[in-house]
C-alpha cells in the first residue's frame, strides 16, 4: 500500500481539479442541451468516477487487489480500456441506426418532393 | 411517359441510378425510345453536381432527386421504392453510363412475364461485347464461384447491374438493400428467399464518359467486402415478403 506514496500532492491536486472540471463541464453540457440525457449518463458516472479516483486513491488500489492485477495503474488501464471499448461499440451501433435511418427519410423526402412536383404540374 | 398500355396491363418501370451522367444520358434515352416496348422511365438522382437533373426535365424523363449523396444501393433502392408505391409488376435497373443497350429490355419483360423472379443480364454467357478488363473478369468469376458453393445456384454475371425484378423482388429491394456495391449479394438475397433466379445474354459496351465507381485503389476494398456481404447475405434470415 506504499505504492500511493509516490503520487505527489501536485499530480493529485491537478487530478482532482481536472476532474471535477470535467464533471461541471458535462453538467453544463447537458444543461444547455447539447448532450442527449440519454448519453450524458454514462459521462457523468465516468467524470464521478475520476473524482472518486483522484480524492480516494486507495479505491484503485482495492480495484487492483480484487482483479488480482499487481500493479495498479494496470488495473486503471484495464477498467478504462474496457469502458471505452463498450462506449465506441454503442457509438457505432447508434450510428449504423442513424445511417439507415437518414438513408430512409433522404429517399421518402425525395419520392414526395418528385410526387409534389407531379401534383403541380397538372 | 406511358404509352399504351399492354393488353395484360403490366406496368413496367426503369429505374436509372445517375451520377453526373449528363453526358451519357441523352443518348440512353434515345435509345430508350428505340428500344420499343411498354415502359415508364424514372432517373434517380444521386446529388450530382452536374446538370443530370435539368437533361432530364428537357427530356422529359421523370427524375427524383435524392437531397443528399446515397451511393448507388441508396439510390437504386429509391427506384424500388418508387415501384412499389406506385405498383408496378415489373422494374428493370438500367445504368445511366450507356454501358446497358435498352434493346434488351423487352427481352427481360419477357423473362419476367414467364414466371422468374430477378432476371440478370450477363455478358458472360455468350461472352460477346465488352467483357470488362481481365483483373475484372477474375474478380467476377470468383464471385461466382462464391455464390455458386453457398447458393449451389450458378450466376455468371454477379456484378451485373442490369436487371430485371417481379413484384416479390420489388418489395424485397424497397424494404432492405444494401449500400454500395449492391448488385453480388442482392442476388443471394433473392436466391435465399426461394425466389427464381435467372440469366440472360447480354452485350455490354464499354463506358462512354465519367468514371466507374470502382476504382483500382478500391479493388482490394472491393473483394473483401462483398465476400463479407455475401457471405452474411447467405446467412441472413429471410425476408417477410409475403405480408400484404
Amino acid at each position: 500500500m506504499d505504492m500511493k506514496m509516490n503520487m505527489s500532492g501536485t499530480l493529485r491536486t491537478t487530478l482532482i481539479i481536472g476532474s471535477i472540471l470535467f464533471f461541471v463541464f458535462i453538467i453544463n453540457m447537458v444543461r444547455t442541451k447539447k448532450l442527449e440525457l440519454k448519453y450524458a449518463l454514462i459521462w457523468l458516472l465516468t467524470s464521478l468516477s475520476f473524482i472518486i479516483m483522484s480524492v480516494f486513491p486507495e479505491t484503485v488500489f482495492l480495484v487492483a487487489r480484487l482483479l488480482e492485477v499487481e500493479v495498479p495503474a494496470n488495473a486503471l488501464f484495464l477498467c478504462i480500456i474496457f469502458l471505452l471499448l463498450l462506449m465506441v461499440f454503442a457509438l457505432t451501433v447508434a450510428v449504423s441506426r442513424h445511417a439507415d435511418r437518414i438513408k430512409k427519410l433522404t429517399q421518402e423526402l425525395a419520392l414526395l418532393k418528385a410526387e409534389l412536383e407531379d401534383k403541380n404540374k397538372t | 411517359m406511358r404509352g399504351n398500355k399492354d393488353t395484360d396491363n403490366i406496368k413496367t418501370l426503369i429505374i436509372i441510378p445517375a451520377y453526373n451522367e449528363s453526358e451519357n444520358l441523352p443518348k440512353l434515352f434515345e435509345a430508350l425510345k428505340k428500344a420499343g416496348g411498354d415502359f415508364d422511365i424514372i432517373v434517380i438522382n444521386d446529388c450530382s453536381k452536374d446538370n443530370t437533373e435539368a437533361i432530364c426535365r428537357e427530356n422529359n424523363i421523370k427524375v427524383v432527386s435524392l437531397p443528399v449523396n446515397l451511393g448507388i444501393g441508396g439510390a437504386v433502392q429509391t427506384g424500388y421504392r418508387y415501384a412499389l408505391y406506385h405498383d408496378y409488376d415489373i422494374a428493370i435497373q438500367l445504368d445511366g453510363d450507356g454501358q446497358h443497350d435498352p434493346k434488351f429490355i423487352p427481352y427481360l419483360i419477357k423473362r419476367i412475364k414467364e414466371g422468374n423472379h430477378l432476371c440478370i443480364g450477363s455478358r458472360f454467357i455468350e461472352n460477346e461485347g465488352y467483357q470488362s478488363s481481365k483483373i475484372r473478369r477474375i474478380g467476377i468469376r470468383y464471385f461466382s464461384r462464391l455464390i455458386k458453393l453457398l447458393t449451389g445456384t450458378l450466376i455468371t454475371d454477379p456484378t451485373s447491374g442490369f436487371r430485371a425484378c417481379s413484384r416479390e423482388v420489388i418489395k424485397l429491394f424497397a424494404n432492405d438493400y444494401p449500400k454500395d456495391y449492391p448488385e453480388p449479394e442482392t442476388v443471394v438475397t433473392v436466391l435465399r428467399n426461394k425466389l427464381k433466379v435467372i440469366e440472360m445474354p447480354v452485350i455490354m459496351n464499354a463506358r462512354e464518359g465519367g468514371k466507374s465507381s470502382i476504382t483500382n485503389l478500391k479493388g482490394i476494398y472491393y473483394m473483401i467486402k462483398v465476400t463479407l456481404a455475401i457471405m452474411i447475405a447467405s446467412i441472413s434470415e429471410k425476408s417477410v415478403i409475403e405480408e400484404d
